[in-house]
């Protein structure tokens, strides 16, 4: 009831108010018009306040809601492995430059922080210093020796002492957010005090004064505007320019001024000054690089000097302030002449507002720009291993925290790994076949450090830089030969049947199925050599000996062998699974290859070690892991056989390219027609797997050894590493034995070998010694001088 | 008591690693880039790819020397002796083991690790670490790893099996832990 009264009464109100309007409309026209004017004015300008309220809440919003939440997406950056100097550490002089370029080192003196000075095997290096997630590694100076690929004579001649140091890692990509802006954030109190200083005294010298907009050079600015009839100066201060950046398009039109004003007093309204202050220095944008934009003088600092924003002198602070009016007119790289004249403009600003005293700015006007020469990393220069990195990552992480929140990646690149392995696909590829073969030929190159699994180096193709399939991990291929150790791995595990000399019959038969149809395996020659022992069968890989020996243990327990090593794809039970029907991409292969390298111990293949978040904080550890799913006696057997590949074997061209002390082990692969070529194989250090073939799956004229392993060697050969040896395990014995008699001899008899066998399955019989007192002393004397 | 025993063992595996005493023959050889060519700086010369073509099958001999090859398997009695850097990070985990924290020594273990990949007593130490942050399972299988690379080394042996024994123990896997007991004794 009373709600009804109410709501009436108002209504009355209106009606009987509006009575003695309608008769003064009638007694004054002209009274009548004027108060409707008025009444328009006033309804129209009621609207437009409401508008303009709602406007500014919505802008105001707009403005709390950046600066509150995340201001800046920043990207992750992806680092490559640290290089650790320490005496005895494997590095070439060239690989240790290379990796200072890398990581933005400048030559020169050696004296300043990112730079170093070299004199033949002689270098001085002043490190800059990193936090990386165990603990901070602090800036030092070092010296060093190198001398036959290896560092001697390390010294710390200033900072911390230490037997081992870190350098800074090189940064080798980043996983952006899609506008493509990048940069290093930095807070107001750890920048160079002159750096807000000069940009205020050039860009806005009422900064901390006026209220977000400053109406005097705004007047001056349209004045001058007017006379030149069109838009020739800003007259903004440092928060409409970073309203500007921030929230608006780049279109010099009324409304966004409006708005660009608006908003400028509302972030004063909200924010103190130096809080402005310190996004703007993350926020101004100061070059390009490629797609993605160069943001912050963080990021500028880097990417034009190669030096730390903490760490530049006068003249360079100069340069980037100038450069926030043009950053690509007055590019430094581009344009030094008119990036001088700016700078020097700058400067004297600087001096006209007394920061700095005139015989300080006379010097630095005098200065060259001091700006590297390129910059200090490029984005996708590894595209396949970055490719592997962030489907690792995508294990653990969202793609929109990766793009955003400025993570930290760790990886396990090598980078002088990577550039030997690129060099070794692009440079041996091209001599493999000549003509339409040969155009149509890929390659690929995975590396792994042998005893940690740790993803050394990725080649996805034949053009490293190309960004597209990815044939080192999603290429799948059958194998080939490249089976024949598990199938041996298999029979050695039962030591009371197979040695390293049991023969095994090279002779072709036929299998029959139940369904009628026949397999007639061949060998590769077409030849066959009756009985072989087992060693020389996996060393020459022989086809029929090794399906004799595969259906003999069972392709069931060929496939658990392969199981065990890690292949999660399916695995066909036909028996021409033997002869590698099965396919696997090339990180596959590495890794099973990598628990026959590591005597039987499965090391799950890593490119990640630590993730942290922007302020170092360690997110996710990717520790080393090992699992034992071999027999490691079994397994030193098969190397011997492997070792025998690359000496007498399919792999024995290998000594044409790498030097004869390094000792490898390995297994070529070729499939029917050339289709694929594989080569995969360990030294004492490295784990590689070389493939080549065609995209299309056509023939070529190449085999494991004349088209993987040629690149496999190219690349062996220009690493310095060591040779393989594995440590004899327990309950392995060496025996000098004739294989063919598979019979015990004399270390000095014709055809004695010296095998390993598993305790209790070596032979018990005794041949006499055929060999002659010369070849005794012939023996002893090599002995002596090797 | 089980826990105990994985300690006592653990400090003795750290006694052995300190003590530096792998010992044995050579080690595998260090051999400097050698290849020829070496890889020119920047790749992909022209003069490069006008080179001989080395390689190519037809080309090859028969075999290579394989009477005196053959007779040389490479292989070795003992895993690689911790270089003074390695000790140096080996000491950095001790310290931090002694002030509990596990993890901070596993990180510098794993950068030991990557310098002397083949050191029995690196995987040993990593075993302890793991044992002392109460993960038997990887510090089982680091005791395992350690034991394929001790070689002939004796004292290395023992120690490692003596240490799979408490880890095993403290697993609740008796007949293994007796298993690895018995080794450590007939050593």
């Amino acid at each position: 009831m009373s709600c009804g009264l109410r709501y009436n009464l108002p209504m009355k109100k209106n009606r009987s108010s509006s009575k003695p309007n309608r008769k003064s409309q009638s007694k004054n026209s002209r009274n009548g018009r004027s108060s409707w004017f008025w009444r328009i004015f006033i309804r129209v300008s009621a609207i437009a306040l409401v508008l303009l309220a709602g406007w500014m809440v919505y802008l105001d919003a707009v403005v709390t809601d950046r600066f509150e939440g995340r201001r800046f997406e920043v990207p992750s950056r992806v680092y490559a492995r640290p290089l650790e100097l320490y005496n005895g550490a494997g590095v070439s002089s060239g690989a240790l430059e290379r990796e200072l370029t890398l990581s933005g080192y400048r030559k020169g003196g050696g004296a300043k922080p990112g730079s170093y000075r070299r004199n033949g095997g002689h270098f001085i290096i002043s490190t800059r210093g990193f936090r990386f997630p165990d603990g901070d590694e602090p800036r030092r100076k070092l010296s060093l020796n190198i001398y036959g690929d290896r560092i001697q004579d390390f010294s710390v001649s200033a900072g911390d002492n230490a037997s081992i140091v870190r350098l800074e890692p090189a940064r080798i990509g980043g996983i952006y957010p899609a506008h493509k802006e990048d940069r290093i954030l930095v807070r107001l109190d750890e920048v160079p005090a002159l750096l807000p200083t000069a940009l205020m005294a050039v860009e806005d010298r009422k900064f901390y004064d006026h209220f977000g907009i400053a109406p005097a050079s705004i007047g001056r600015a349209m004045l001058a505007n007017i006379r030149a009839g069109q838009i020739v100066q800003g007259g903004s201060t440092l928060t409409q320019q970073l309203v500007k950046n921030f929230f608006l398009t780049r279109d010099q039109t009324l409304l966004r001024k409006g708005n660009e004003a608006l908003m400028s007093i509302l972030l004063e309204s909200h924010y103190e000054k130096d809080d402005i202050l310190e996004t703007y220095l993350n926020e101004v944008y100061l070059g390009q690089a490629g797609t993605r934009s160069i943001n912050g003088f963080g990021l500028a600092s880097q990417f034009y000097f190669g030096e730390s924003l903490k760490d530049l002198d006068l003249h360079q602070i100069a340069l980037l302030v100038g450069m926030v009016k043009g950053p690509s007119y007055y590019n430094p790289r581009r344009h030094p002449d008119r990036a001088t004249q700016r700078r020097n403009l700058v400067i004297s600003e600087m001096e006209d507002a007394g920061l700095i005293d005139p015989s300080k700015a006379a010097r630095a006007r005098g200065l060259a720009l001091g700006v590297s020469a390129k910059p200090s990393y490029s984005e996708n220069r590894y595209p396949a291993y970055i490719d592997l990195v962030r489907r690792h990552l995508a294990r653990d992480y969202k793609e929109e925290d990766l793009r955003s929140e400025g993570l930290r990646i760790f990886t396990t690149l090598n980078p002088a790994i990577q550039y030997a392995a690129e060099f070794a696909v692009t440079d041996t590829l091209p001599r493999l076949a000549s003509g339409d073969t040969g155009k149509a030929l890929e390659a690929t190159l995975v590396v792994t450090a042998k005893d940690t699994g740790e993803v050394l180096a990725l080649v996805g193709g034949k053009d490293p830089q190309f960004a597209g399939f990815n044939r080192a991990l999603d290429a799948n291929r059958p194998i080939g030969s490249l089976i024949k150790p598990f199938t041996y791995l298999t029979a050695l595990e039962q030591p009371e049947r197979y040695t390293l000399i049991t023969p095994v019959l090279d002779k072709s038969f036929t299998l029959e199925f139940d369904d009628g149809r026949r397999w007639q395996p061949k060998n590769y020659d077409g030849k066959e050599r009756g009985e072989v022992p087992l060693h020389r069968a996996l060393s020459h890989s022989y086809n029929l000996p090794a399906v004799r020996v595969g259906l003999d243990v069972g392709v069931a327990e060929v496939r658990k062998t392969l199981r065990a090593f890690g292949v999660v794809t399916p695995i066909s039970q036909y028996p021409s699974m033997l002869l590698g029907s099965v396919a696997m991409s090339p990180i596959t292969v590495a890794q099973i290859y990598q628990g026959l390298a590591t005597s039987g111990f499965n090391t799950p293949l890593r490119t990640i070690r630590e993730v942290t978040d922007a302020g170092g904080k360690a997110l996710s550890r990717y520790s080393l892991e090992v699992d034992q799913v071999a027999d490691p006696a079994a397994v030193h057997l098969l190397q011997y056989a492997m070792q025998e590949t690359m000496q007498e074997g399919t792999g024995r061209s290998v000594y044409y390219s790498v030097p004869k002390e390094l000792t490898l082990a390995g297994k070529t692969g070729t499939t029917d027609d050339g289709r694929d070529s594989w080569f995969a194989g360990f030294s004492g250090d490295l784990l590689a797997v070389a493939w080549v073939g065609r995209d299309d799956n056509g023939p070529t004229v190449l085999t494991g050894a004349t088209g993987a392993l040629p690149v496999w060697s190219r690349f062996m050969a220009q690493v310095p590493q060591h040779g393989f040896s594995p440590v004899v395990p327990d309950g392995v014995n060496y025996h000098w034995v004739n294989p063919e008699k598979q019979a015990l001899t004399d270390e000095y008899c014709d055809n004695a070998r010296l095998l390993p066998f598993i305790s209790g399955s070596e032979p018990t019989q005794k041949v006499s010694c055929s060999g002659t007192f010369e070849r005794k002393i012939r023996g002893w004397f090599e002995g002596l001088f090797q | 008591m089980s826990r105990q025993g994985v300690f006592h063992a653990g400090m003795l595996a750290a006694f052995l690693s300190l003590a530096g005493c792998a010992s044995g023959p050579g080690g595998s050889i260090y051999v400097p880039a050698g290849g020829s060519p070496r890889a020119p700086e920047p790749p992909q010369t022209t003069e490069d790819r006008e080179e001989p073509q080395v390689w190519r099958k037809s080309e090859q001999p028969e075999a290579r020397e394989p009477e005196q090859r053959s007779n040389k398997p490479s292989y070795r009695d003992a895993g690689d002796e911790l270089s003074p850097a390695a000790l140096s990070l080996v000491r950095e985990a001790d310290n931090l083991l002694k002030r509990g924290d596990a993890q901070g020594a596993i990180v510098r273990l794993e950068r030991a690790q990557r310098i002397v990949p083949r050191s029995a007593e690196i995987y040993f130490k990593l075993s302890e670490a793991y044992v002392a942050g109460n993960k038997l399972g990887p510090a089982e299988q680091f005791t395992l790893k350690g034991l394929s690379l001790a070689g002939s080394d004796a004292r290395l042996q023992r120690a490692g099996w003596l240490l799979l024994a408490d880890i095993r123990r403290a697993r609740g896997n008796v007949a293994g832990a007796n298993q690895a007991e018995e080794r450590a004794s007939a050593l």
